[in-house]
């Protein structure tokens, strides 16, 4: 996803809202010995793993405030 | 036979079931580690899940998909010598048997969750996941790196706490943390879990093996309620409408057992896999 979203856990509307449940949010900051703080902006990003999964509904990007999500298929070969 | 008892069971000890064996209970304390190794999180390749080997294979779903099928194969026949955490579905009657004769038990939060619907279990109420074995005690030994804690639990708080998941439609997976060693029996369902998902959408077998018992039902009990349907987290019941009963399709049923503790006139019952010859090596 792109930048605007920096702290996945404090909204995860489409965390929780995806049917496919395709997103995963993981720690990109890590210190050895010290589990990474979910509120600190940045140091956790939202990825979409399963996206071979999506369907397209759009919900994610009608839920999403920052705009962070794109949904992109092939278009229809004529 | 379950290619896990052959490598890990004692044929003397509970039939040979590899998770019911006390050595694979006893894990040391420490591991020695790798002094120039590198800290890294927890499926630190964003395109993976459920740790670092499986997560290799995961990358080339989208970079090459034919390397991706070619590795899953190579992955499912390497069996008890792949470098794969291991799980396997157990029922519940089972379960009781692990928590009586592990220890330290404990419950803890759900590292599946916590990725995949970003649902935070920072207390003893939300936690939904049952940790085993020595490993526990990093959790209190190091509240920095572990945060959110465990609530460690006498076997028959341990018993009401898998009663309690099993009522609620979760599968008991027991899971290894390193080689053979059981660390927990993880309280999952479709989609959240990585291992189930990993299974049942990409077709890696190690991460949850189906249990040695299958369900069958007598449909002379079977009153069709459908209650079982609801329950099965593997799309192996159906309502048979012609019939007016549940079916069950044997070869894709996991051998959980939630179909048979939710069933409300005992008409399932689970009977053990190697029995029949068609699913004996169904794992």
């Amino acid at each position: 996803m792109t930048a605007p979203c920096t702290v996945p856990f404090d909204c995860k509307k489409c965390l929780q809202a995806c049917p496919q449940a395709v997103f995963l949010v993981t720690a990109v900051k890590v210190e050895r010995g010290k589990e990474t703080d979910p509120k600190e902006p940045g140091a956790y990003r939202l990825f979409a793993p399963h996206r071979d999964k999506c369907t397209g509904c759009n919900d994610c990007i009608e839920l999403c405030p920052e705009d962070a999500i794109t949904i992109n298929f092939p278009p229809l070969e004529a | 036979m379950c290619w896990v008892c052959e490598a890990y069971g004692d044929p003397e000890v509970e039939n040979g079931r590899w998770y019911l064996n006390p050595k694979n209970h006893s894990r040391n304390m420490y591991k020695i580690k790798k002094p120039d190794q590198k800290a890294a999180a927890y499926g630190s390749d964003p395109e993976a899940q459920s740790g670092r080997n499986i997560g290799e294979i995961m990358q080339f779903r989208f970079t090459d998909p034919d390397k991706f099928n070619q590795l899953i194969k190579e992955a499912n026949a390497m069996k008890g010598s792949g470098p794969f955490q291991i799980g396997q579905v157990i029922p519940i009657q089972e379960a009781y048997k692990v928590v009586e004769m592990s220890y330290p038990v404990a419950s803890m939060s759900c590292i599946c969750r916590i990725h995949n619907r970003a649902q935070e279990e920072r207390n003893e109420h939300e936690y939904s996941c049952t940790g085993l074995g020595v490993g526990m005690l990093k959790w209190e030994r190091w509240p920095e790196r572990y945060k959110g804690g465990v609530n460690f639990m006498a076997p028959d708080e341990a018993k009401e706490w898998l009663v309690k998941w099993n009522k609620k439609g979760m599968v008991h997976i027991i899971m290894t943390f390193g080689g053979s060693y059981v660390g927990g029996v993880c309280n999952c369902d479709y989609p959240d879990c990585g291992m189930i998902r990993n299974r049942v959408d990409y077709g890696i077998e190690t991460g949850c093996l189906k249990s040695h018992w299958v369900a069958k039902i007598d449909y002379d009990l079977c009153t069709g309620c459908g209650v079982c349907v609801q329950r099965c987290q593997f799309g192996a019941i159906k309502f048979e409408v012609t019939l007016d009963k549940t079916n069950i399709d044997q070869l894709k049923c996991f051998g959980c057992g939630l179909c048979e503790t939710g069933c409300p006139t005992n008409a399932i019952e689970l009977i053990d896999r190697e029995s029949l010859p068609g699913l004996r090596e169904v794992w």
